[in-house]
């Protein structure tokens, strides 16, 4: 009986013209934009590798140890094409050297964009799903029993010895069935054009990611057909269900994510929050600085000088930097010589002795005042972020987003790895040149008797995390998503199974 | 006769679920714009101020002549908007200031570069975590959410009453079709305006009655004038909406159809096409315009090297002062070009986008409001007129000198009076509506022809229809 009625239904809906639309819009949506979504990632590959060469042919040109700053690179994510999250927005290069503990808000972009294209918006694939797919939803759903009920047929099909679930049953089934048709053929496109393009590469990882995304979007789809068919039972008039079930899809859709984070979140972060913490960063490095002084003084060359007297070609910096938009103080010091006159090689040994003392301190310091900025970017920037999050997930747009850019690995977590990444890279380094004792050497501050050997470095690599940690970020917004589709449901059946005809 | 399908349709609408749900939406997002507009309006301001009286206190500082020419006039602000409630047109993404103190190289010795223009790029998304949104502005309100509502209040119009059989009464009565279509129109009109108007009272009326905000004349008529581009834009929705009505048999039908069109033109076709056109054309990148301006810079040092050093005196001033002269506008120059070609991309891709009503009601919102992109472009203009303005003064305030020897780039060859820090020239960043108007006309006639078109294609098909 199920059958027979799963199969009325679903002619029905495949006769119908918003089916041909919906096919239809999905397919040039979607195939536009991939297009347009490839090209943009082929740009931002291509800015990635110069980036990356110029960066490596950089280190290489570096004479001394104290220089060592490598600019490490963020590749772009293929899976952002689906969902671009944060992709795109934040930084793509970040320094790292022994004196400074890296962090999102300390990247860079890559100088080859024109930052004037930012004032456009720009689209992704899940974009396209959000609002399309939950506007057919509810145009399939708008009159499933309104209708029936309008044209006397309910009242017939009841009248045979159905139960009044399996309708319901048979009505999602087959609407369901309907609407996978444009998700999955535009879908299906949409790998076409990803598997024919070169510079895309997707692992096994990437398929079973973007199944992931495909499930979620069914969820999401089956959420917003369940509300379009609890309107139908609920409104006498195809005609109001219609006009109640757009009014709520605009407002879902379009006016909520919007409205919400307009309203609740202030737009600068707390100032006196930002500046108790730049100052507790400021005493603990003015406290280094002191301690530093205090062994410039000391020691056997006059002055205050980290010069020693050495004649020299090459460069020198002593310097607090700050930046209290990202909340960041750090202390940079340091020599670096070309050449060395004969008559100072007396000299040198002094300021071997100074840096032997000073670069531990530095790295030492630059994690304490790391633990204080952590704190403090937890409380200025990842909280109202994570509020922001959890307020849009009171419509089911937001939980979708979320969960697709926790798939995609574009959400903040996928971002952050990469960032772990690059702290890790730093102890990595720092542990060599504790392991070779190089704060003590000449080479530290001069490159004239023996140039560095880069490639004996630790080397930076970074991996996107695996499909099991993804599968744990976009779970519990996948099941969030599950939960409504359950709660919907029921709700729909109790009434429906208590309605009068 | 057509007041009276006019007022029928009126009534109809009133008493219907659509019109009771579309006050509700447009105050609440009306309301949303106001509060937002006030908390974040006032402090804007007073940056800009604060920021201003700044950089113009280090230049009323200065009284030496050479000081002025080689430290420039600092750096430049761009006043602020009093509309951006009604077009946030990406503010945030267009940088708040021109740097007119920027140089390069030093070459030891008492001389260095001059300044020159320099057109910082802002990028808040860099630091900034939290999830996209579009801002709640009357672009959104209108563009978005209003043209929604016209297709709803239309879809049916006339398909429903085709559907019912009514259309079928009313035209046997002695009525033309004409009169049955523009009484539908202006029905439709008048009940979207009506919750639209009092949205947008309420909303003006929150920002006005605030005491950190002030609107002059001025900023009413710019209103105003948004008022009536957004009334146009309304009227192209329904016309759109009464079209696909008349063509369409079933009014389900009627509505996928306006649904579907209304997701491409409204949402999709903006970006989308704007990532197609600017991928077209692609400006040098920053990378290479350093390199290329590091390669000038040696170039030109190489040819003037020899005559910048040396004993003798005379030569080497002159030397020097020609090669700051002319290392000055060479190095302008290729950063103007770069500048000039990201604006150029820009250009291309906004002018593509024009397909979509909705971006074209953006762009002319933008010009009356005062913000977004061609704004921003009318104030790098303003900083160069300025900086060229700049120059002539330190350049006639030389000539004036008859004591000096007239030697602009060096501190020996010019002219020791001390300026009066009154005669310096000052920059004042200033909105004209006239301009505007120039930069909107296209639009607003784009605009017009749209609703012409659809409002005599509306016409052609009902009095076609065969009932």
């Amino acid at each position: 009986m199920l059958l027979t009625l799963i199969r009325r239904e679903l002619l029905d809906n495949l006769m119908t013209f918003r089916f041909a639309a919906a096919v239809f819009i999905m397919l040039l949506l979607v195939v536009a934009n991939t297009v347009v979504l490839l090209k943009d990632y082929e740009r931002r590959l291509a800015a990635y590798n110069t980036a990356l060469k110029t960066h490596q042919d950089k280190v290489q040109e570096l004479k001394a140890y104290s220089g060592y700053e490598l600019n490490i690179d963020r590749p772009p994510n293929p899976l952002s094409i689906f969902n671009a999250g944060l992709d795109k927005r934040l930084g793509n290069q970040v320094r790292v050297y022994h004196a400074f503990v890296p962090t999102l808000w300390d990247a860079k972009m890559h100088g080859s964009d024109n930052p004037f294209l930012n004032i456009f918006t720009s689209i992704d694939i899940i974009f396209i799903f959000e609002v399309i797919l939950s506007l057919i939803a509810l145009l399939f759903a708008y009159d499933a029993l309104a209708g029936e009920r309008e044209r006397g047929t309910l009242r017939l099909v009841l009248a045979q010895s159905v139960r009044r679930g399996h309708i319901l049953l048979a009505k999602y089934i087959s609407a369901m069935l309907c609407l996978l048709v444009p998700l999955l053929l535009s879908l299906f496109l949409a790998m076409i054009l990803l598997t024919n393009n070169h510079s895309v590469s997707l692992s096994p990882d990437d398929f079973l990611r973007i199944g992931g995304i495909v499930l979620t979007s069914l969820a999401y789809l089956s959420v917003f057909y369940f509300i379009g068919m609890l309107i139908s039972e609920v409104s006498r008039r195809t005609s109001t269900a219609l006009m109640l079930s757009m009014f709520i899809w605009g407002f879902l859709v379009l006016v909520y994510p919007n409205m919400i984070l307009a309203v609740m979140s202030p737009s600068r972060p707390p100032r006196a929050q930002v500046d108790s913490a730049m100052k507790q960063m400021e005493q603990i490095w003015e406290e280094f600085d002191r301690e530093r002084k205090g062994f410039l003084i000391n020691d056997p060359v006059p002055g205050e000088s980290i010069w020693f007297k050495i004649g020299a070609v090459g460069g020198s910096h002593e310097h607090l930097a700050k930046r209290a938009s990202a909340l960041d103080v750090h202390f940079r010091t340091g020599l670096n010589l070309e050449e060395i006159n004969e008559r100072s090689e007396p000299q040198v040994p002094h300021a071997q002795n100074y840096f032997r003392f000073l670069e531990p301190r530095v790295i030492s310091t630059a994690e304490k005042t790391w633990l204080l900025r952590e704190q403090g970017l937890k409380n200025i920037f990842v909280k109202p972020a994570s509020i922001d999050r959890i307020l849009l997930k009171f419509s089911p747009v937001g939980i979708y987003d979320s969960a697709t850019q926790a798939w995609a690995g574009t959400d903040l977590h996928g971002i952050r790895d990469f960032f772990d990444a690059a702290r890790q890279h730093r102890q990595r380094v720092i542990d060599y040149f504790y392991d070779t004792k190089v704060f003590g050497t000449r080479q530290w501050f001069a490159g004239d008797k023996q140039a560095v050997d880069w490639n004996a470095l630790p080397q930076f690599s970074f991996k996107r995390s695996d499909i099991g940690i993804n599968t744990e970020r976009a779970l519990p917004d996948v099941c969030l998503l599950l939960l409504i589709n359950v709660i919907l449901f029921t709700v729909i059946f109790l009434i429906f199974v208590k309605s009068e005809v | 006769m057509i007041w009276h399908i006019a007022k029928r349709e009126l009534y109809d609408n009133l008493n219907n679920l659509r019109f009771v749900l579309a006050i509700m939406l447009l105050i609440g997002l009306m309301i949303t714009n106001a509060i937002v507009y006030l908390r974040e309006h006032p402090t804007r301001v007073q940056q800009y101020r604060s920021s201003a009286t700044e950089s113009l206190e280090v230049l009323k500082a200065r009284t030496d002549l050479y000081d002025i020419a080689l430290n420039g006039p600092g750096d430049l602000y761009k006043q602020p908007a009093p509309l951006r409630f009604c077009a946030d047109g990406g503010e945030s993404f267009l940088s708040e200031f021109v740097d007119g103190g920027y140089w390069m190289w030093g070459y030891g010795d008492g001389f260095r570069d001059f300044w020159l223009l320099n057109y910082p790029a802002s990028n808040p998304n860099l630091l900034n975590i939290r999830p996209d949104v579009t801002k709640v502005d009357w672009v959104f309100v209108v563009g978005y959410v209003l043209s929604l509502l016209a297709l709803l209040f239309t879809f049916d119009s006339v398909s429903g009453e085709r559907e019912r059989g009514t259309l079928r009464l009313m035209l046997a009565n002695s009525i033309s079709r004409h009169t049955v279509l523009f009484g539908k129109f202006l029905g439709a009109l008048i009940s979207l305006c009506i919750p639209t108007v009092i949205a947008i009272l309420i909303n003006v009326l929150v920002i006005s009655t605030s005491s950190a905000v002030h609107l002059s004349s001025e900023a009413w008529e710019r209103l105003g004038i948004i008022i009536v581009i957004a009334l146009v834009y309304t009227c192209l929705f329904l016309a759109l909406g009464l079209l696909v009505s008349t063509r369409t048999q079933r009014s389900s039908v009627s509505l996928v159809v306006l649904l579907l069109a209304w997701v491409i033109f409204v949402i999709f076709v903006p970006s989308t096409l704007a990532s197609i056109a600017s991928g077209l054309s692609s400006p040098i990148s920053f990378d290479e315009l350093q390199k290329r301006q590091n390669q000038l810079h040696r170039e030109l040092w190489d040819a003037y090297r020899d005559r910048t050093s040396g004993d003798e005196t005379l030569r080497r001033t002159q030397g020097r002062s020609e090669y700051i002269i002319e290392q000055q506008e060479q190095q302008e120059r290729s950063r103007r070009e770069h500048l000039n070609q990201q604006i150029t991309q820009v250009q291309q891709a906004r002018s593509v986008t024009r397909v979509s009503p909705t971006a074209i009601l953006q762009h002319s919102l933008e010009a009356f409001a005062g913000t977004g992109f061609t704004r921003h472009l009318q104030f790098l203009e303003n900083t160069q007129r300025y900086a060229r303005e700049y120059r002539e003064f330190v350049e006639n305030t030389d000539r004036s000198d008859p004591e000096s020897p007239h030697l602009i780039g060096v501190p020996e060859g010019m002219s020791k009076k001390p300026v009066s820090p009154e005669a310096i020239p000052k920059f004042e960043d200033t909105f004209s509506l006239g301009k505007d108007f120039n930069t909107a006309a296209i639009d607003l006639l784009l605009l017009t022809l749209f609703v012409m078109v659809l409002l005599s294609a509306a016409y052609l098909a009902f009095v076609r229809v065969e009932v």
